[in-house]
């Protein structure tokens, strides 16, 4: 396969996102603006301006009209995807990390750094679809993270659930209309930060990637660890593929010691795993620096992933990774087909 | 004006010597070739004022493919913010395409992965385990620092019949001398740098191994070097395939070659594969003759 490159950002990736459909891919760099992509062919849509800071964190809503997206300027600020016309702007006391739609887009979470005496937050807005609507300023519901920062966080299916992943690698399960907290489960190594959430197709579990080396398949219900993916190199994003049973992870060696590897050594690379046999079976390379986010096109047939190099890396799957079977796999098939 | 004498390459700048004040420049000619592509003849004026002609070379492939109506009118949008400026298509600037990355899920990805760089850090490994050893009194430390040095001969030096002589030389092991004595020996005439050296040698990936290349002949112009990739991997691995193509066509010309690891398997897919019927033709194979 050969990946296209998008170079429209001159600092490190922080986020990627694609739309449900999978044909535009958003990306948020620590420079100061927001990139919209086709998927199929690199093609730069436009780019949203407005944030005085750092961005960390974009989503799209489901009907792929407008964007989200949060800064450190300590503002989410949302966007109409066409016209990149920015239509709302919600002040936070701290910078914001982390913004998630829920699978309707009737509501739009947003996690809040701890710093200058506040602690982290996630807050929730409304958030009305139709881009010539005026968008509520209330925040509808606030959960406070008294014990450790919430790091990143998402809606599970139905919107029933929030779930937050936290700098001292636990997991909690709030619910999602009363904010109250239902489950807090130490998931990964103590005190590694949770560096990213995603989810499955059907929200019901989801994958986090963590400073310690690992990425976990957790179901939602119970915050039950369903799987481990083990992996050699501290890891920032983890992501499941539709269509083909596999997750991608990236990460790499941290950003200060980058200077003082070759690609080679610094683990630069995706990684792909078999999501039930968490086994490694292939990895991908082509970044100078760590894989800071890694995103899948929900239809299956392509994933980005942006480095800290700057550049977001679109790659095509071509036949060979559909047609990549375990030998168990093919025996099963076969039984059924008999 | 369409045919110049000597083909120009496929996009080829020409500097035309007329330099006319005019700034009329002829309309962009297009005409159709044989082969089914297309030659593009357009006219710009450069820095200097002067004019300039382009002749490309184009061949023209539609893929069609059939997306959900909202993705296909959201591919009309028009570009906003930077992107205000560019015209249709991905631009230059943001957009280019990367080296092609191969790229196979497998579950013995690992090992194969392991193999070259056992290649690389094999001698390392191999002195890993060595200590140093006296030659003098087998003390560990090298025999320039013995505290014997001056007194007593080296254990080899009494002869090399000598039964205390054989094992401590045997613990060399590979890359040692031959056999204790002084002369030089060369690197592959060492012990067990027959083996080891010699697979080093011609495992690397580019190097043309003529003793296990297949050549393909009688290959069907449809054919692509993934598919005969995967019919000669049944045999083992295989490590180079390469589809002679036209270079304008894009066609095979009916020949190949497959290296493989080792000979063995390669002999065996010549035995199996020639005579097979592949795309309409029936191929044969045989053993690649030696670069002259």
């Amino acid at each position: 396969m050969r990946p296209i490159l998008l170079q429209g950002h001159e600092r490190a990736l922080t986020q990627i996102k694609y739309n449900r459909d999978g044909d535009i891919i958003f990306s948020t760099a620590k420079d100061q603006h927001i990139c919209a992509w086709f998927a199929h062919n690199g093609e730069r849509l436009g780019t949203y301006h407005g944030h005085q800071g750092a961005l960390w964190t974009v989503d799209v809503d489901p009907t792929s009209t407008l964007i989200a997206s949060g800064a450190a300027d300590n503002t989410v600020r949302l966007w109409e995807i066409r016209s990149g016309k920015c239509l709302k702007v919600w002040e936070f006391n701290t910078a914001v990390k982390r913004v998630e739609f829920n699978e309707d887009g009737s509501q739009l979470l947003a996690v809040t750094e701890k710093r200058m005496g506040f602690l982290g937050t996630i807050e929730v807005m409304d958030i009305n679809l139709d881009p010539e609507a005026e968008q509520s300023d209330e925040k509808v519901l606030t959960i406070t993270c008294e014990e450790s920062k919430a790091t990143v966080a998402g809606w599970s299916y139905l919107s029933k659930y929030i779930i937050a992943g936290h700098e001292d690698g636990t997991v909690s399960q709030y619910d999602a209309k009363t904010g109250e907290q239902l489950d807090n489960t130490q998931i990964h190594e103590p005190d590694m930060p949770i560096t990213d959430l995603q989810w499955s197709a059907d929200r019901t579990y989801f994958i986090t990637a963590s400073k310690d080396k690992t990425a976990k398949l957790i179901n939602v219900q119970d915050l039950e660890v369903m799987k481990t993916y083990v992996a050699d190199t501290p890891l920032n994003s983890a992501s499941i593929t539709p269509k083909k049973d596999f997750v991608i992870l990236g990460g790499g060696q941290d950003a200060m010691g980058v200077t003082q590897t070759d690609a080679r050594q610094g683990k630069f690379e995706a990684r792909f795993y078999h999501k039930v046999f968490a086994e490694e079976i292939g990895r991908v390379r082509g970044h100078f620096g760590p894989l800071n986010s890694v995103a899948v096109d929900p239809t299956g047939k392509s994933y980005a992933s942006g480095g800290e190099d700057g550049y977001v890396r679109v790659h095509q799957f071509d036949k060979g990774y559909f047609d990549f079977t375990y030998e168990v796999e093919r025996q099963a098939k076969a039984q059924g087909q008999m | 004006m369409s045919k110049v004498a000597s083909r120009p390459d496929w996009a080829d700048d020409e500097e035309l010597d007329d330099t006319i004040n005019d700034t009329t420049l002829p309309q962009q000619t297009i005409t159709t070739n044989k082969d089914g592509t297309k030659t593009i003849i357009s006219y710009r004026l450069n820095d200097d004022g002067k004019k300039v002609k382009t002749t490309r070379r184009i061949r023209f492939t539609t893929h069609k493919e059939v997306v959900n109506p909202r993705v296909a009118e959201r591919k009309q949008w028009a570009k906003f913010g930077l992107s205000a400026k560019d015209g249709a298509g991905p631009a230059s600037d943001t957009t280019s395409v990367g080296e092609n990355i191969i790229f196979r899920p497998s579950t013995n990805w690992r090992k194969d992965a392991k193999e070259e760089k056992t290649e690389a850090g094999s001698m390392k490994d191999k002195l890993k385990d060595k200590k140093v050893k006296c030659r003098i009194c087998n003390g560990e430390h090298f025999t320039a620092r013995c505290p014997f040095k001056d007194t007593m001969a080296p254990v080899g030096e009494e002869g090399s019949a000598d039964v205390a002589a054989g094992p401590a030389d045997a613990v060399e092991g590979p890359g040692g001398l031959g056999s204790g004595k002084s002369s030089y020996v060369p690197p592959h005439m060492r012990n067990g740098a027959a083996a080891s050296g010699g697979d080093r040698m011609g495992g690397g990936k580019y190097e043309r191994n003529d003793e296990s290349t297949l050549r393909v002949t009688n290959v069907s112009e449809m054919a692509e070097e993934q598919e005969l990739r995967d019919m000669f991997e049944r045999f083992g691995r295989v490590t180079r395939v390469f589809l002679a193509k036209d270079r304008e066509t894009g066609l095979a010309k009916g020949f190949a070659f497959i290296s493989f690891q080792e000979r063995t398997d390669a002999a065996k897919a010549c035995e199996k594969m020639d005579g097979y019927g592949f795309k309409h033709l029936i191929l044969r194979v045989e053993f690649a003759k030696k670069a002259a």
